[in-house]
């Protein structure tokens, strides 16, 4: 069988990430299959966001880091390569973070950074209707509809997370990386972004790291299990948490001592 | 030994829920002993005996199902936790039905005349004695996690089809040739291999359950493969 290039929206291969002489992931290599969302787990301090950062290049901004190893987008483009700008592979792969993060804007503006900066819209009805389509998509739209021009961070936490997906979908990503988007949420914002991720999939790839693991079974079709910098086990989310094949991968679903 | 919980309430259910099943699975691996004797003895007591063992293992099943259920909506068990949850849900379930067929085979095995042909009672008698360690030998497996003990017993569910096939064999050609102590017990022969060769169905599925929660998957059906 001829290998699907474009089946997997991200490949990674032989990754190892240090800080200074501390290696904090240790030759990764994991592919990211489109259109399912992927749950990062394991202990903190595993790796979970090191190697997610990796994947939109957030960790260049820090001097200590060093990443090495194979990234590919779509099969094809080298995430770290030279032909595809940082800007233009940051538009291509979103990103959405453990702390809401909206600007002390309004919530238009919040919305429209991204489109606006990024050339995506050449009218200002063009950009209306990114705004009001990206609030739509990540459920937004109606809560804020009649207060636009309220400044983002008067909204309640699970609205600016909710807000921060718009900001993230604005630019038209494939990827959304998200690291523990939930962890600063009550049970019903949670609820509600989980719901979110299910309806985006249909569109986007989803990368996620989280501390739940009620969370990740509840939404990720693939789960990666990681320890000490090492990916112990990646598949499919039913078989990890039913049968997973290492013993350690058991030991931490079931909440044993490792 | 698995490492343990960081939750100990956890912990200290999964292994009540262990030890629960421990004790009903020797409830009933001693109401089938009783059971088999009886067949030979037609001891009226030891009959009783199995009834009233019958009212304990209802409760054990009880149990394991009540305990199961706390464990789920509290804990929420994932991997092999989960699988050991399932698998003792539907281990009391078969244990509770093996108890059943043993009370009813010692019921019958009593009112058979002792005029009845002593080659058949012979023939009865060592069905039960292999249905008997095909069940001590699945359980073993159990709570051993001897998933090779496990297909073992699970095999030997051929042989004791095979045997009760010809004990019916035996059975029809005597009343067909009007043996009178074989015809005047009419069904109840019949009955009581029926019942032991259910017990060994039973741990036939026990054996499975058992291969499941040690793999994760259930043994493929076709038997001839393991023949
Ligand atoms: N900016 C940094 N500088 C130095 N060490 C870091 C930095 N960020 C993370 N680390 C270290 O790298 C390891 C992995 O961290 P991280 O990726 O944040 O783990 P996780 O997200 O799984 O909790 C940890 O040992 C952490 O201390
Ligand atoms: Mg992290």
């Amino acid at each position: 069988m001829v290998e699907q290039v474009n089946s997997f929206a991200i490949k990674t291969k032989n990754v190892s990430v240090h800080y200074g002489n501390k290696m904090a992931i240790d030759d990764v290599t994991i592919n990211f299959t489109k259109n399912d969302v992927t749950s990062l787990i394991g202990p903190s301090g595993c790796g979970k966001s090191t190697f997610l950062r990796c994947l939109n290049r957030m960790n260049d901004v820090i001097d200590s880091c060093k990443v090495q190893g194979e990234f590919l987008l779509n099969g094809v483009t080298d995430i770290y390569g030279d032909s595809i700008q940082v800007e233009t592979l940051r538009e291509k792969i979103g990103m959405v973070f453990q702390k809401p993060n909206p600007f002390p804007k309004s919530i238009f503006e919040n919305v429209a950074y991204g489109p606006k900066i990024h050339g995506l819209a050449s009218t200002q009805s063009e950009l209306n209707d990114i705004v009001m389509d990206s609030l739509n998509r990540a459920g937004l739209y109606e809560e804020v509809k009649d207060r636009m021009d309220d400044i983002a961070t008067g909204l309640s936490g699970g609205q600016q997370q909710r807000l921060c997906i718009a900001r993230a979908i604005a630019i038209r990503p494939e990827i959304i990386l998200m690291d523990e988007p939930c962890s600063a949420l009550d049970p019903i914002a949670t609820a509600r972004i989980e719901e979110l991720i299910n309806e985006l999939k249909e569109n986007y790839t989803i990368i996620i790291v989280t501390h739940s693991m009620s969370q990740a079974s509840r939404i990720s079709q693939r789960t990666a299990f990681f320890h000490l910098g090492k990916l112990i086990e990646h598949g499919d989310t039913s078989k990890i948490f039913t049968k997973p094949d290492k013993e350690q991968t058991n030991d931490y679903i079931t909440g044993r001592f490792g | 030994m698995e490492n343990t919980h960081t939750d100990k309430n956890f912990e200290q259910k999964l292994k009540q829920l262990q030890d629960d099943l421990i004790k009903m699975s020797e409830i009933v691996e001693k109401q089938i002993e009783i059971a088999v004797n009886v067949i030979k003895t037609k001891d009226s007591q030891d009959a009783q005996l199995t009834q009233n063992l019958d009212e304990q293992v209802d409760v054990a099943e009880r149990d394991v199902r009540d305990l199961s259920f706390e464990i789920m909506t509290l804990h929420r068990p994932v991997a092999s936790d989960l699988r050991l949850v399932f698998t003792a849900l539907k281990v009391s379930k078969e244990l509770e039905r093996m108890g059943d067929h043993s009370r009813n085979l010692a019921k019958r095995a009593i009112s058979i005349s002792s005029s009845f042909d002593d080659e058949l009672i012979e023939q009865m008698y060592s069905l039960g004695r292999n249905v008997q360690s095909m069940v001590n030998q699945v359980l073993d497996s159990f709570f051993k996690k001897d998933e090779l003990k496990a297909k073992t017993s699970w095999n030997q569910d051929a042989e004791i089809d095979k045997e009760y096939k010809s004990l019916l064999k035996n059975l029809i050609e005597r009343m067909h040739n009007k043996e009178t102590s074989v015809v005047d017990e009419g069904t109840k022969p019949i009955l009581i291999a029926k019942s032991l060769e259910r017990i060994g169905d039973h741990a036939t599925n026990i054996a499975e359950e058992v291969i499941f929660n040690i793999t994760g998957h259930y043994i493929d059906l076709k038997k001839s493969d393991f023949e």
